[in-house]
């Protein structure tokens, strides 16, 4: 684990905090769908274990992540300011593939941030993609900032609003379903558990081709404990941390 | 200074050691700590074939400490000695082998094959998993069977022998005496605690077989005493383990008599833990002018 630096804060929206943090190691080493575990403080006993999080973007010194406020951990890291120290463990964990001819990215709520560093790198590489964000409630759209610079992005909320659909985001994606899903494309998605699992649905016959960016309990985060294991479509369990947390949609039971 | 230990016939560069199921099989660790600076590391415990493990969750948090249902997972020794091996033999450091098995004969042949392996310096009979002959009590608390696994494990290596205890121990004395009497040469103490939480919300277990092991800061008074009373009790070498994050801890456990203390739910919190650890014994023994760390193994008596 790294002392680092707290560089940037910014809240978006009500549940939701970004994190800039200076740590050159991890910003020139992390690669898109890779995270970090994160403490808040020395010696903190509660909680007592570090928590993973997604990578959102890295460039020269520094690395950002940004989290939903769901319990003790985040809420502690959710009071952090600018040029106070934490400590990070990473670049952690297989990322996304990034040789795709053209690809589609599908968020659910937080699981947009592994997808925004997917985004930037095949924009880097001028791979051709859309990008579909789903979100439940209105004030969650907040997070269409964090989309900014980002081309082909359509999105969808729970609850009506005006200027986007109104649904799911997969109802959203069966909408361009046909449109977008000729040719050789390589679909990547992460969101909540109950998204995937509908995805999977959808997507029969694609499970070599779609990748999909998984969450489990942690203990450790660097492949020693054996404490985040889900099952294998093939017997037996995968471990989330350093198996993933990107698998194919071949490889797990979601 | 001189930071060696004495654990019998067997000589350990300085106190230190990675509790099993907390370093892996060796290797994940080394991006994160020098292993050769440690006393010992433990790999994770072996069983004959690969074992699947429980179901998630397998972790869960409480106040200081850690739930863990892992379920002895581990990939058999087989391809631990094809995967893992090589790594360990490129290393200084004494390397400790933690068994289990699902009957006293898979104990047997997991320690018969590891005897062969020149590189391994000790085994750690794990004796708080359990036996599927007596319906899953575990062999730690069965005296007849205890008997007999130690007796056909001792016969089975030459291997430095350690038995690790936990908080099913019923009859303290009659047990550490079986344990001395079948050769065993030392004594890891403890095990993580039985322990329960309950998901309010969903009004279930959190865990599918219920109970799960309690480790981390958590059970370190419980930890130390158990290793103070055994430590009155035996003649043999004592490793003391249970919620060490500290220096501050080690040195509890050493001053109480452990000859040696192991590291566990403290490096899956920070993977340097161990290190962070000897660094703090060594400024304390500066700092009190003691230039031998045995002068204080035992002193609080
Ligand atoms: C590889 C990976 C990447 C992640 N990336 C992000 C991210 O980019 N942004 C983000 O907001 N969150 C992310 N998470 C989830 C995040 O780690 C958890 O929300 C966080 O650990 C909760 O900590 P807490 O102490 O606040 O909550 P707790 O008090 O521990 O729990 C509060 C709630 O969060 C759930 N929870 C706890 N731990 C996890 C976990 N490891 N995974 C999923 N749910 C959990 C619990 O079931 C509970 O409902 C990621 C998880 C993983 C495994
Ligand atoms: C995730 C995890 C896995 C463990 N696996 C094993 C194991 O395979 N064999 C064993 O004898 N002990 C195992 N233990 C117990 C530890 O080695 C140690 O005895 C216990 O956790 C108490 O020490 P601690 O509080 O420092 O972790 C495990 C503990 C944890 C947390
Ligand atoms: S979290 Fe410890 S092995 Fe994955």
């Amino acid at each position: 684990m790294n002392l680092a630096r707290v560089r940037k804060k910014e809240r978006i929206g009500e549940r939701f905090v970004l994190l800039e943090i200076e740590d050159r190691d991890i910003a020139t080493q992390a690669q898109p769908g890779q995270f970090v575990m994160v403490r808040p403080f020395e010696g903190v006993y509660d909680p007592l274990l570090p928590r993973p999080f997604a990578i959102l973007r890295a460039e020269g010194n520094c690395f950002a992540i940004l989290f939903e406020i769901v319990g003790r951990g985040t809420s502690l890291l959710s009071r952090l300011e600018p040029g106070n120290e934490l400590y990070v463990l990473g670049p952690l964990g297989r990322g996304f593939s990034l040789e795709a001819p053209s690809a589609i990215l599908i968020a659910g709520g937080r699981g947009i941030v592994p997808l925004v560093f997917l985004a930037l790198e095949l924009t880097k590489r001028a791979t051709p993609f859309s990008f579909f964000l789903g979100v439940r409630e209105r004030k969650e759209l907040a997070l269409l900032r964090i989309l900014d610079g980002i081309s082909e992005i359509s999105w969808s909320c729970e609850e009506r609003v005006t200027g986007g659909f109104c649904g799911t985001v997969l109802e959203l994606f069966k909408k361009h379903f046909d449109a977008t899903l000729k040719g050789d494309v390589r679909i990547y998605a992460c969101g909540p558990e109950g998204m995937l699992q509908a995805l999977s649905k959808i997507l029969t016959g694609r499970e070599e081709t779609t990748e999909v960016s998984l969450e489990a309990r942690m203990g450790c985060g660097f492949g020693v404990c054996l404490g985040c294991a889900i099952p294998r479509r093939d017997g037996g369990y995968w471990h989330v941390c350093s198996d993933g947390p990107v698998f194919k949609l071949s490889e797990v039971v979601l | 200074m001189n930071l060696s230990v004495h654990l019998g016939r067997l000589v350990l560069q300085n106190p230190v050691v990675l509790t099993s199921g907390t370093c892996g099989y060796g290797k994940e660790m080394q991006p994160y700590l020098d292993l050769n600076s440690l006393g010992a590391i433990t790999v994770k415990g072996l069983s004959l074939f690969p074992w699947p493990g429980n179901p998630p969750p397998r972790i869960w948090e409480t106040k200081a400490g850690l739930l863990n249902s892992i379920g002895l997972e581990n990939k058999g020794v087989e391809r631990f000695l094809e995967e893992d091996l090589p790594f360990l033999e490129g290393l200084t450091t004494r390397v400790f082998v933690n068994i289990w098995g699902r009957t006293v004969d898979e104990y047997v042949a997991v320690a018969r094959k590891l005897n062969e392996v020149k590189r391994i310096d000790a085994l750690e009979l794990n004796l708080s998993c359990p036996n599927v002959e007596k319906g899953g009590a575990t062999f730690i608390a069965d005296l007849e069977v205890l008997k007999r696994l130690v007796g056909e494990v001792r016969a089975a290596t030459e291997k430095f022998l350690i038995a690790k205890l936990g908080p099913q121990v019923c009859d303290w004395e009659t047990t550490v005496a079986l344990l001395e009497e079948g050769g065993v040469e030392a004594l890891s103490i403890t095990n993580s605690f039985p322990a329960l939480v309950i998901d309010v919300e969903r009004m279930d277990f959190v865990f599918a077989l219920k109970t799960a092991g309690l480790s981390g800061p958590a059970i370190k008074p419980l930890a130390l005493k158990m290793v103070y009373d055994l430590v009155g009790i035996t003649k043999l070498p004592v490793i003391g383990m249970g919620g060490i994050t500290t220096a501050e801890d080690a040195l509890e456990f050493l001053l109480v008599g452990a000859k040696a203390v192991g590291i566990g739910t403290a490096s899956l919190v920070v993977p340097s833990s161990a290190i962070r650890v000897l660094e703090g014994i060594k400024q304390y023994l500066f700092r009190k002018g003691i230039t031998d760390v045995e002068e204080i193994i035992g002193k609080v008596r």
